[in-house]
């Protein structure tokens, strides 16, 4: 007996060693249940699904970090609900050709008190397009004139760069372009202002910690323990504090969507996503709320064909739009991904700014019917098979290639079934991890992949110019000098309403003739507490937006 | 015995060198990178590839990585750019470890009182109840009982906090859940093996002897019977301490569990790497707490004497 005790004692002792040994945190031990907020002190709740795996201005890429940075840092305008607002710019001018753009900024401060300058301005964007600092989404900066050229290695001098801080207060910016839509991309967080004496003080360690960052929006990250939950408050130095009305808030990382709704269910969030399977009930009575979040999934066809036989078929306009026809929409959405998405009759999202109005409302159009057509259908399948020369039992399986989620597995089914059953077509669902996907799409190894997009910029050109020749998006072989033209005259015309005109002719040329077949645009389904308001959900950028928001217990 | 330590650390050594060498070829098999996604362009993706020195020759960035983690230095993580592997794993490693701790103590003590009652009253009552529990908590997986307790406790009746990692009362839902399957594991083994050990001679001698029943079940029979646990454990408290993707995603635990998953998903080559070693060295550490507390158990397999 008193050796097994000596066994117990001594296992536990080695356990606590080990232990101590590799833990320089102790774990998170903060009672606080029962612990309510200091009276009158505003408290935001709720979750983001995974750890945010940068804050740095210039590395972060990932969703929660661009809501986070919405937050925490300030570019040189905000968008506010669609609205551009002045940011760390008070005011700005545009030259007349819309190449260059000078921005005045205000007296605006850092968390430790140093004024923002120009100087941050440019010092980010040019580390976000220096190569040495490996930024994935150096891309944002390539609008700017020989961004592109500097970030691959073609000009080395980063003077020839069009960013220039005139003096401490005057921002200068010379575009490639002219480009309507640049005053909103200067709210992404790529194009954020960093101080350089800061980021060279912490080397790679900066924004690793929440003291190892400089904040300049209306809140501060004062905690970040690592894949458990994050505490911002607001920030004193802020310039446009007073219109900031929450005081703390409290982000728990929670991933499985089960928990959450759990943790909402028992009054630890304020607002959560609806599980799947719990839709309904809150449409029932009446809770559930609706916001798109500008991701748009579609057919991508290999134009080529993952063999000639196959290609001869997905090389065809008519074939493709016979799938297209082939699908029903409505019941698709309503039956499969019960989560309200919108069936896609055209492949603009419909949200995106055209010239005054969005663009859908200047430009109503509906290619495919939201129910299938399965007389059209065959109709283009008839045609599709002369040009070929084929008969309807020549026509081989297709290798449909999707993610390896089980919703992925749902709708790939049901996609199975409708084109079995209205068109007798087959295909061979082929269920590989996203990674893998994508690079079996560059491959051009697929017939037919469900693929999905979001938008970069509020503006239908993010979805338009995937398709051009060379695109570096435009993984399905695809090449069409029309189509690369009309996107070429969009890009630089400075005639907002002609650029219009040209991307819904674009729009159209590509139902037409192109490699996509638009299915559904997505939309979320969410709840949130009473009293809870002026919390705005994105289709573009930073999603949830709780800037302005208020809430009251 | 110091030489049987030593002759063990160098296996030990080799064991895990052979693992990394392994590991560091078979996730540079898979298909795919690590910095591909949907928006990056090839001129971008090649420069990330070159600054991360992933586009050099295999053995040449195997040498490099050897070199490195004999320094103790693992690497930054390709997806979490920032950060040190060292530092990933020192933060979460704790909450995975607290919650194995708990949940290994919370299932030797109950497992192994069920398996003694089941053992004493062998095919009686107890002996079903006890084996019943076993059988449940062998066969239902720990997501379910994770969602189900949740459900009970956490949403339906509102006794505990549903998830996450901060109080004691944060714990309780999370170590029954992730305990229960061991509890059943050692309940069982320690049942077989206290019925085996009945029949030997050394207990029917200890009748003889006269000694009490309390005296024979502590002293000769539990203390015989108890070695096969010990055997499982090493590897059931590498596998506990280590962090479990399931419960820690369940109860939103910021443990060391979902990087197992989400690393290979993300190929975060250096994250993988980093986690296999860690999870192998501990495996090979506790295996050889055991060795070692075999000899305080069982005198008969004391080593190196």
């Amino acid at each position: 007996m008193r050796r097994s005790l000596t066994l117990v004692i001594v296992m536990l002792l080695a356990l606590s060693l080990v232990l101590t040994a590799c833990g320089p945190k102790a774990p998170a031990e903060e009672p606080t249940p029962g612990e309510e907020p200091a009276a009158g002190e505003k408290v935001l709740r709720f979750h983001i699904g995974a750890e945010p795996p940068a804050l740095d201005q210039q590395i972060a890429t990932d969703t929660y970090a661009i809501m986070l940075g919405n937050h925490l840092y300030e570019g040189l305008v905000r968008v506010y609900d669609g609205d551009i607002q002045p940011g760390m710019a008070e005011s700005w001018e545009i030259s007349e050709d819309g190449l260059t753009y000078t921005f005045h900024l205000r007296d605006a401060v850092w968390n430790d008190g140093e004024p923002v300058t120009a100087h941050d301005f440019e010092y980010g964007i040019k580390r976000l397009l220096d190569p040495a600092t490996a930024s994935e989404y150096a891309y944002q900066g390539y609008y700017i004139l020989n961004g592109e050229a500097y970030n691959t290695g073609k000009i080395t001098d980063p003077s020839q760069v069009g960013v220039k801080a005139l003096d401490d207060k005057t921002l200068e910016i010379k575009l490639e372009n002219p480009t309507g839509y640049f005053l909103s991309l200067t709210n992404f967080i790529s194009l954020f202002p960093v101080r350089q004496d800061f980021v060279e003080t912490h080397g790679t360690a900066y924004a690793s910690e929440a003291d190892k960052i400089l904040y300049n929006g209306p809140f501060i990250m004062t905690e970040w323990r690592h894949e458990d939950g994050l505490v911002l408050e607001k920030n004193d130095k802020y310039w446009n504090k007073d219109a900031i009305k929450i005081d703390r808030v409290e982000i728990a990382i929670v991933t499985d969507s089960n928990t959450a709704m759990g943790m909402y269910e028992a009054g630890d969030l304020d607002f959560v996503m609806l599980p799947a399977a719990r839709v309904q009930e809150f449409i029932d009575n009446g809770q559930a709320k609706f916001y798109y979040d500008g991701a748009e999934f579609y057919f991508q066809f290999n134009v080529k064909g993952k063999t000639p036989e196959t290609g001869k078929f997905t090389g065809n306009a008519n074939f493709r739009k016979a799938l297209g026809f082939a699908i029903d929409r409505q019941s698709f959405v309503d039956a499969v991904l019960k989560n309200g998405s919108d069936p896609a009759t055209r492949y603009v999202l419909p949200l995106l700014a055209g010239v005054n109005d969005t663009f859908a409302e200047e430009y109503p159009y509906e290619f495919y019917s939201k129910n299938a057509d399965v007389d059209k259908a065959k109709e283009y399948l008839n045609k599709a098979l002369e040009e070929i020369g084929a008969t309807a039992d020549q026509i081989p399986t297709f290798e449909y290639l999707t993610d390896d989620s089980d919703t992925a597995r749902i709708s790939a089914e049901a996609i199975q079934d409708m084109l079995k059953r209205n068109l007798g077509i087959n295909i061979e669902i082929k269920q590989v991890p996203f990674k893998q996907r994508l690079e079996l799409m560059t491959a051009l190894d697929y017939d037919i992949v469900f693929a999905g997009w979001g938008p970069d910029y509020d503006d239908p050109l993010t979805y338009l110019d995937l398709w051009v020749i060379g695109g570096g998006n435009n993984d399905s072989g695809w090449e069409d000098q029309t189509y690369t033209d009309m996107i070429n005259f969009i890009r630089t015309s400075p005639d907002l309403k002609a650029r219009a005109d040209k991307m819904f002719e674009a729009e159209k040329y590509l139902l037409e003739n192109g490699p996509v077949v638009p299915v559904y645009f997505r939309r979320r389904a969410w709840i949130h507490v009473d009293g809870l308001t002026g919390l705005v959900r994105n289709f573009i950028g930073a999603d949830p937006d709780f800037t302005y928001a208020d809430i009251t217990r | 015995m110091i030489r049987y330590i030593i002759k063990r650390f160098f296996v030990s050594l080799i064991t895990v060198w052979i693992l990394a060498t392994l590991t560091f070829f078979l996730v540079r098999a898979l298909p795919g990178d690590p910095f591909s996604s949907e928006k990056i362009t090839p001129e971008i993706k090649a420069n990330m590839m070159k600054y991360y020195g992933l586009d050099k020759p295999l053995p040449v960035q195997y040498v490099t990585y050897m070199t490195n983690l004999l320094k103790g230095d693992m690497g930054y993580s390709l997806r979490y750019k920032n950060r040190e592997v060292n530092a990933i794993i020192a933060d979460a490693f704790p909450a995975s470890a607290e919650l194995g701790i708990r949940s290994l103590i919370f299932s030797i003590t109950v497992g192994l009182i069920l398996g003694i009652i089941a053992a004493l009253n062998h095919n009686k009552g107890w002996d079903y109840i006890s084996m019943i529990i076993a059988v449940i908590g062998v066969s239902v997986p720990s997501f379910v009982v994770g969602a189900l307790v949740q459900y009970l406790f956490g949403i339906h009746w509102k006794i505990l906090p549903v998830a996450q990692w901060k109080s004691f009362a944060h714990t309780i839902m999370p170590t029954f859940s992730l305990g229960l399957g061991t509890l059943a594991l050692i309940a069982r083994l320690m049942r077989t093996s206290m019925l085996e050990v009945v029949g030997q001679d050394y207990i029917k001698t200890a009748k003889a002897k006269g000694l009490s029943p309390i005296q024979v079940t502590v002293k000769h029979q539990i203390r015989n019977a108890i070695l096969p646990v010990v055997t499982v454990l090493g590897p059931i408290a590498a596998a506990l301490l280590t962090g479990t993707f399931v419960v820690e995603q369940i109860f939103a635990i910021p443990g060391l569990g979902r990087h197992y998953v989400l690393s290979i998903q993300n190929l975060d080559y250096t994250m993988v790497l980093g986690l296999t070693i860690f999870f192998g060295a501990f495996l090979v550490f506790m295996n050889f707490l055991v060795d070692i507390a075999y000899g305080f158990v069982d005198p008969r397999i004391r080593v190196g004497k």
